[in-house]
């Protein structure tokens, strides 16, 4: 058999900022390319080898470089470990559990929409998408509203510091982001300590409230709060952004969702699938491995390009399009396998919410002439840095 | 059409249930179930192929 062509491509020149498309198709030319840390798995069926491998393809090795003072419960750890913290957090994000939140959570939506219908503009990234998972988070763990913009404070500090690797970031940024993460990582032990043994419906007190074997210690409670806030609540805020973005720059489409709210479920779908805000999921091998024909010495990093392999023409009709309408679309944006993200339901319920109630009051809206919406790169996630939108009709150019 | 769950492929997509609710059923862990027997009415046959080739984990199978 022939040598498989690997193509090595410099991921920090990919035209990610402006044209993202563009460079998951560069990264789709090959099912596998050597990058700058390993390999990039970008085919669907190699993406999914990966990921449903976890004895040969490990997180636990993979976060390590992490460097997270506390255990990332249970992002950075293998089955079984994995496995327990799993069936313990399982129900309190299963979609009978979520379910109750709904009305709350749509008024609170639909409280964030008001305003900015009155002003006729907002940046949506500081309006709605940053500020409501951070809501939903605290109606989540029973605390405050009021408590958000303490929160966003917090939680931007503690994932500058992760963005940045601690190695390009400006010293006094990275002094204040220990700072901040230290604050929050006060916050939370107190607040532990208050809740254990109180009884209380909001998933903390729950989680602190599980007897023998499922009961969980102080250190990985804080694990377990951190992990709420890096993986839940910029996901669903860069994933909102990005879609709409998609939708404001695409006046079919814009109108095909507001005139039939029917079709929420399905356009987050496929929103999701050409988005997906966490799309490089990384592993280290731990033994020898063959990927795409290619043999692996134990040790290489290889991470799963999630909006590559949604693109990928052997699993999706013309992948590049939006279409609300796809008979199929088993797009992988929360991950397969053992660590399927576990906030998918509460992720989709927020998006529902926010792309409904929004296209129900908003129906048109375009980017405000003169910005540039633009995602940050390079970066470990996809997001915009803000998107400003105008209400109404977009006048003729 | 009869259709099964294999519970060890399946890791809580959750969209057989929401595809074709009649015949699929979420537990307490939000894995998916088959209501009953898994046998399909003629009227679900759609949803169930819908929700067969939508599920990312391939854990949905019909049987003879």
């Amino acid at each position: 058999m022939a040598r498989p062509v690997v193509p090595t491509i410099a991921t920090h020149e990919l035209p990610i900022p402006e044209h993202r498309d563009d460079a998951w198709r560069t990264l789709g030319e090959a099912p596998l390319s050597a990058v700058e840390d390993g390999y990039a798995a970008t085919g669907r069926d190699v993406v999914e080898t990966v990921l449903k491998n976890p004895s040969i393809f490990s997180s636990k090795k993979a976060f390590d470089v992490l460097g997270s003072p506390v255990p990332l419960v249970p992002l950075a750890f293998d089955p079984p470990e994995q496995t327990r913290y799993r069936r313990i957090l399982q129900p309190f994000f299963s979609p009978r559990a979520i379910k109750p939140l709904e009305d709350d959570l749509r008024a609170q939506v639909i409280d964030l929409i008001e305003p900015i219908i009155a002003k006729g503009a907002c940046d949506f990234m500081a309006d709605l998408a940053g500020v409501f998972p951070v809501q939903v988070f605290l109606t989540l763990f029973g605390l405050p509203l009021d408590m958000r913009d303490q929160f966003v404070e917090w939680k931007n500090a503690v994932l500058g510091l992760t963005a940045a690797g601690g190695a390009t970031a400006d010293d006094a940024a990275a002094q204040e982001g220990m700072q901040k993460a230290a604050e929050l990582f006060m916050y939370l032990s107190g607040l532990i300590q208050k809740r254990r043994g109180q009884p209380g419906e909001d998933v903390l007190s729950q989680v602190l409230n599980l007897g023998p074997p499922d009961a969980i210690t102080d250190e990985e409670a804080i694990g377990l709060c951190f992990l709420f806030v890096l993986a839940g609540l910029d996901t669903v805020m860069d994933a909102l952004g990005l879609g709409m973005q998609r939708l404001a720059m695409d006046f079919a489409k814009r109108r095909e969702l507001a005139n039939n709210l029917s079709l929420v479920p399905a356009a987050t779908e496929e929103l999701l699938r050409l988005d997906p805000p966490a799309p490089f999921l990384p592993r280290v091998s731990t033994g020898e491995a063959t990927l795409a024909g290619v043999t692996l010495p134990a040790g290489t990093r290889v991470t799963g390009y999630l909006a590559v392999a949604n693109r990928d023409p052997d699993e999706f009709a013309n992948p590049y399009d939006v279409d609300f309408h796809r008979p199929e679309n088993r797009h992988i944006s929360f991950g397969m396998g053992v660590h399927r993200c576990l906030g998918s339901h509460l992720a989709r319920l927020e998006m529902h919410l926010v792309y409904e109630e929004w296209h129900r009051r908003v129906p048109n809206y375009y980017v405000t002439p003169g910005t540039m919406p633009k995602v940050h790169w390079p970066r470990g996630t996809i997001g915009l840095e803000s998107l400003h939108l105008t209400l109404g009709e977009e006048p003729a150019r | 059409m009869r259709v099964a769950i294999d519970s060890s492929r399946c890791t809580g997509h959750g969209l057989c249930y929401v595809h074709a609710p009649t015949v699929f059923t979420d537990d307490d862990h939000g894995y998916g179930r088959v209501v009953g027997d898994g046998v399909v009415p003629d009227g679900d046959l759609d949803a169930v192929r819908h929700a067969l080739a939508n599920c990312p984990e391939g854990a949905i199978s019909e049987l003879q």
